[in-house]
């Protein structure tokens, strides 16, 4: 706790209704739950936790967990989680304990409805990811019930994401309204508190600026001007708001959604160019952002992957900067050349070992195979490592050695007591992949890192072979357009040229990976020495994902290399348990983590020492963490130097917050940055975003009206009683002045399965009473008539895709007289299928509208009600509902479920007919629409349709192919399993 | 086979201005083009089979005159066991006259079909018209073809029958015409087909069809 997390409880506890507090992200909004837990008593009632996301509910855990060790007698529970799989009366002794627990919105509200959960006994409830309630979702029927009910209640709902905040109309104003609530909690990193708590004792902070490769420089420049060029080619479509097409925000994922969202309700009119255009740039922002992330290698086949996946629809492969991208791509991992001298020299610099090496093993290469290379082609490894890695190394070197000084010295030893510094580094990088790559090479160096991943990108050429020969073909037709239409600079003979030059090219990539493989299987013997593993269970787990799909051999050993370290990657990938075991010597477990089940995965520990014997350097212990797994590691590892290998403002917060909470604690802090890179320009404009956000929601506090009666003491009644007149008003003004009539309430029956849905939600706001229960026919009862099986647009496309929806209706038509397929299209996108150049001319199978009417052909008695919005489906209800009878919630339940005699009551089918035996009968192959029913009068059963021979079922089915084939599969014999 | 067209929807075909709200029906006939058709004197608008009709309603003009539709609608004999009310949506705000229509169809027996264009409309018809005898296989969804998803997807009829009582089954009695035959107490034998699965197959495969009333 640092104190302004004390101060932002003190303001939310003064209104004894709550309140919404929005948070910068990464300043510990974890911590900020977990001490308002401790602050619950089981005396005050049930405290619900909803919607908490499984990364924030661990943490949370995770921290209430360490508060309560220092005193153990505070005894807070750990709050459980309520799942699916609890028993009902599980769940009943639960909710009534007083405890606090972990809840779904669709459990919550399903048990509130049936009232498993009695309103009064909830004290509060703690609502978290407050950013993506909206007036229709389950949290807010969820909190609109138990106002009604009781007004001592009290909500605290959270958000750190304030960006999400302010993406819509007034959406803060509207997220209060919701939940009755009316102060808004604003707590941005540069709020006065904060930020004085904050830079009392700032960290040291060093920032390193790396400079980019010139072919990554390069790439880059490349990528963004294809960007650009896309996001010209998309203004020019007439169809989005220009403003936020700008490069800067193409960097962020939250582009995609602006841009979605601007065109959502237009999707359906756009031409695929547009379409294509939006998913492209989202591919380039992906490769700005491996580039950055990934080494030389692993770009350069993502690449490969990627252009073999995307070759025929995509269009900025065609513009002309693209090409570019390819090509310093390929030549920071390799160059090819011809041997007479026409290669190209000037290569990015390389240490002067490795160029020795490198010609070694080129001409051992041609002594090797002299058959595929003979076309006096050379391929000449690069291998360019990424710049940051080098400077990670010193970094590294330059901890250790003043750790070193300090130890010698001692000079401040009397502050900081020796086992507070434990002089753990800490390296954060954005994925798992980075950290086992990163720990390869602070490893076994850089150089054999980067020629792991080069063999391993050829062992997979090898595997791909004969795939990339069909590919070169079809990237050859120019399929761009626009400013993206590059011209491809060569004449027809030229290329031919070029073409055969990639076949040579291909062949020697080939003709090297063969190499590679074949050292592998000669080195296979040598595996068998004793090597010393590394790592642990989790590290060892995370290498086999990476290696998935090779041989065992794939690590090969190079002849050499004495270093021992370099295959027993391959032999974890088999022995974890052993591994984690041998490696104890040198490996040892953290013993911080080693009793703790929830870190395992990110600890990469070892003691770099023992392995860099070939280095002349010492190292410090190195824990590589991964930011995508949205742990709290600085809590538990305390590391002294903390690098920041890829820049996160989330992480650098945390890294804030956890030098607030230890002040006396000595941190270190290296910032890692591309100089001049996207990587940069990003890092600053999520600052920049975050803060613009909450200038926004600052200002949107300011003009924002809350009504004075947000107590929900009376909303719950009136929300019912303000919806209900609208719907008879108009046929009852006539009748003694619009006298009510009785007060009936109006009820839906509803499945269970559809809380995922918010129209039980809007249902309520109608005023129509939701009964739960788990249907086997329909979605929603009206009526002991109507049975309503509600579909979405992409629903109804997969059901129709999956035969479920026949199957549906099938049991809807027979059991109910008014079966219902309801078609509900969503109300922000277009209320059609498709658009009217889609149709095509001819009928087609595969059109939805062919769909339609066959379902319509084959139930004529089904209705279709087609929905503009959820609230235009609520308005339907009510008034199909007007002149019925309200359902009844135990039959609703029996329909469509056998009884124990086997009949299906209320089936009219089925006093006449062996339902399951006609049902079977028809799915035998050969029996069809045209042909069942002669079957059945031809024979008596099932038991006697087995015997009968061929020539009778031919007779019976009218045809000797049907009966042929029915018969065969009668008497096919089952394959046994062994 | 012949789409059958109103008659009096001639007359604008004919270039003679008969009732202004014919106009709107009658750039329709331009988009059916993969069937045959031809005028009658029908009471629907479209008459797609013996028990097959369809009445064409533009929403605009429902909003011009509400009591249409419905008068439209009990002309129609009760012979025809498909009724169509094929609505073309050429309004901006739909929810108020979508809801009226909506309730008229389904309160008087009618099947609602939505378009969004003349020639979405005219495709319904001529797909309600070019599919009236074909089975309802491709929305039945795609079965695997193979044995053994075949087999399964006949036993599973059977409620309480699962995929590993098919695989039981299969291996216990070879063929699934040997299943077909099986003795309650052969059926009793197998591991995991309990007491109420027994009782469902057997009288599954050894119940008549039709059941004698």
């Amino acid at each position: 706790m640092v104190q302004f997390h004390e101060h932002i409880i003190t303001e939310l506890l003064e209104d004894p209704s709550g309140g919404l507090v929005v948070l910068s992200s990464g300043l510990g909004l974890h911590k900020l739950i977990s001490s308002l837990l401790l602050l619950h008593h089981p005396s005050q009632g049930t405290l619900l936790l909803l919607s908490s996301s499984p990364s924030l509910k661990s943490s949370i855990l995770s921290s209430l967990r360490q508060n309560q060790n220092p005193n153990t007698t505070g005894i807070p529970n750990l709050p459980s989680e309520i799942t699916f799989d609890l028993p009902a009366y599980h769940r009943l002794s639960l909710y009534s304990s007083g405890a606090a627990l972990f809840v779904t919105p669709r459990i919550l509200i399903v048990d509130l409805l049936t009232s498993r959960l009695s309103p009064s006994s909830v004290a509060g409830i703690i609502l978290l990811n407050a950013h993506s309630l909206s007036d229709t979702s389950t949290e807010t029927l969820i909190v609109r019930i138990l106002r009604s009910s009781s007004s001592s209640l009290y909500i605290r709902a959270f958000s750190d994401k304030p960006h999400a905040m302010v993406a819509g109309f007034a959406k803060p104003e509207r997220i209060l309204k919701c939940l009755y609530l009316r102060k808004l909690h604003l707590w941005p990193r540069f709020q006065v508190y904060v930020s004085q708590d904050l830079e009392r004792n700032p960290p040291e902070v060093v920032d390193v600026r790396v400079p980019m490769s010139p072919c990554m420089r390069g790439i880059q420049k490349a990528v963004i001007e294809v960007m650009d060029a896309c996001l010209k080619e998309m203004r020019m479509t007439n169809k989005v708001d220009v403003d936020d097409l700008t490069v800067e925000n193409g960097l962020f994922k939250s582009f995609d959604e602006i841009v979605r969202r601007q065109l959502d309700p237009i999707w359906h009119t756009l031409g695929k160019k547009t379409k294509q255009l939006v998913s492209d740039l989202k591919t380039l922002r992906k490769l700005l952002d491996y580039l950055v992330r990934y080494d030389a290698v692993t770009y350069l086949k993502y690449l490969d992957s990627l252009r073999a996946a995307e070759n025929f629809r995509s269009v900025w492969i065609f513009a002309e900067s693209s090409y570019k991208i390819f090509e310093y791509a390929k030549k920071r991992v390799y160059h090819f050349g011809r041997l007479d001298g026409s290669k190209l020299i000037g290569k990015s610099k390389i240490v002067t070992t490795k160029k020795r090496r490198l010609d070694d093993r080129t001409v051992e290469k041609e002594d090797s195979l002299p058959t595929s290379s003979n076309s006096g082609v050379v391929l000449e490894e690069v291998l360019e490592e990424p710049p940051k890695w080098k400077v990670l190394r010193e970094i590294l070197e330059e901890i250790e050695e003043e750790r070193e000084k300090r130890h010698l010295s001692m000079v401040e030893p009397v502050i900081e007591g020796e086992e507070d510094d434990n002089g753990i580094v800490l390296v954060a990088c954005k994925d798992e992949f980075s950290c086992m790559q990163l720990e390869d090479c602070i490893i076994k160096g850089p150089h054999k890192a980067m020629r792991e991943e080069w063999e391993k990108y050829l062992l997979s050429k090898i595997e791909l072979h004969g795939l990339p020969k069909h590919n070169k073909k079809k990237a050859k037709d120019p399929k761009g357009f626009g400013i993206l239409d590059g011209v491809i600079p060569k004449t027809p003979g030229q290329n031919a040229e070029a073409s055969s030059i990639s076949k040579q090219e291909n062949d020697a990539l080939l003709a090297a990976a063969a190499e590679v493989s074949k050292h592998n299987k000669k080195d296979t013997p040598v595996k068998d020495h004793p090597q010393p593993y590394i790592g642990n269970g989790g590290h060892a787990k995370g290498r086999g994902k990476g290696r998935k799909g090779k041989t065992s051999g794939s690590v090969p050993l190079s002849a050499n290399k004495d270093d021992k370290s370099a295959n027993e990657a391959a032999m974890n990938d088999k022995t974890e348990m052993v591994a984690s075991e041998n490696g104890g010597p040198r490996y040892e477990t953290d013993p911080v983590v080693g009793d703790s089940d929830k870190v395992i995965l990110q600890k990469h520990y070892h003691g770099v020492n023992a392995a860099s014997s070939s280095n002349a350097k010492q190292l410090p212990p190195v824990h590589f963490y991964a930011l995508e797994s949205d742990q709290h590691i600085l809590d538990i590892l305390k590391p002294s130097s903390v690098i920041v290998y890829h820049p996160d403002i989330v992480f650098v917060r945390e890294i804030e917050i956890y030098k607030a909470e230890n002040p006396t604690k000595r941190l270190k802090v290296y910032f890692l940055f591309y100089e001049d890179s996207t990587e940069v320009q990003k890092f600053e404009a999520s600052i920049r975003r975050e803060n613009g956000a909450f200038e926004s929601l600052i200002r949107q506090k300011s003009l924002m009206m809350i009504p004075v009666d947000q107590d929900g003491r009376c909303v719950g009644q009136s929300s019912s009683t303000d919806s209900e007149p609208i719907i008879s008003r108009n046929s009852v003004t006539r009748k003694a002045g619009g006298r009510k009539e009785d007060d009936k309430e109006m009820q839906v029956i509803v499945d269970m399965r559809e809380f995922m849905s918010s129209l039980p939600n809007v249902l309520h706001q109608r005023g129509i009473r939701i009964i739960p229960v788990t249907l086997e026919v329909g979605d929603y009862i009206l009526s002991p008539l109507i049975c309503v099986e509600r579909k979405s647009i992409q629903d109804l496309f997969g059901s129709f895709a999956s035969g479920r929806l026949y199957n549906q209706v099938e049991t809807m038509v027979r059991y109910y007289r008014i079966p219902v397929l309801l078609i509900e299209f969503s109300q922000d996108k277009s209320f059609s299928f498709q658009s009217a150049s889609d149709i095509g001319d001819d009928v087609s199978l595969n059109s939805i509208i062919s769909k339609l009417s066959l379902l319509v052909l084959h139930f004529p008695r089904l209705r279709i009600v087609w929905s503009r919005s959820l609230f235009a489906t609520a308005e339907v209800f009510a008034s199909l509902k007007a002149n019925q009878d309200e359902p009844d919630e135990a039959k609703a339940m029996r329909v469509g479920v056998p009884s124990e005699e086997g009949i299906v009551e209320n089936d009219a089918r089925a006093e006449n007919y062996n339902t399951s035996a006609v049902e079977f009968l028809r799915r035998l192959p050969g029996v069809s629409d045209s042909n069942y029913r002669a079957i059945m009068d031809g024979c008596e059963s099932l038991a006697e349709l087995a015997l009968l021979p061929l020539e009778k079922l031919a007779e019976l089915m009218g045809s000797q192919k049907a009966a042929k084939t029915l018969r065969e599969f009668l008497d096919a014999k089952y394959p046994t399993l062994l | 086979m012949v789409l059958v067209v109103k008659l009096e929807l001639l007359f604008i075909e004919l270039g003679v201005v008969f009732a202004w709200l014919w106009l709107k029906g009658n750039p329709l006939l331009k988009h059916i083009r993969n069937v045959r058709w031809a005028f009658a004197d029908v009471v629907c608008d479209y008459m797609l089979g013996q028990s097959t009709c369809a009445l064409y309603l533009s929403l605009r003009y429902h909003l011009l005159h509400p009591d249409y539709l419905y008068y439209r609608i009990r002309e129609l004999p009760k012979s025809f066991k498909l009724r169509v009310v094929l609505c073309h949506v050429d309004v901006e705000d739909v929810v108020k006259p979508l809801l009226e229509v909506t309730k008229t169809a389904l309160l008087h027996d009618c099947t609602l079909l939505c378009a969004w264009s003349l020639e979405e409309c005219g495709r319904y018809l001529e797909t309600i018209k070019v599919y009236e005898n074909k089975p309802a296989d491709i929305i039945q969804g795609q079965m695997d073809t193979d044995y053994l998803s075949r087999l399964n997807h006949a036993l599973t009829t059977i409620r309480h029958v699962n995929k590993t009582d098919v695989v039981t089954l299969g291996s216990t009695f070879g063929t699934l015409s040997h299943i077909m035959d099986a003795s309650m107490e052969d059926l009793a034998r197998c591991p995991g087909i309990g007491e109420r699965k027994v009782k469902r197959l057997y009288e599954t495969f050894h119940e008549p069809f039709k059941r004698v009333v």
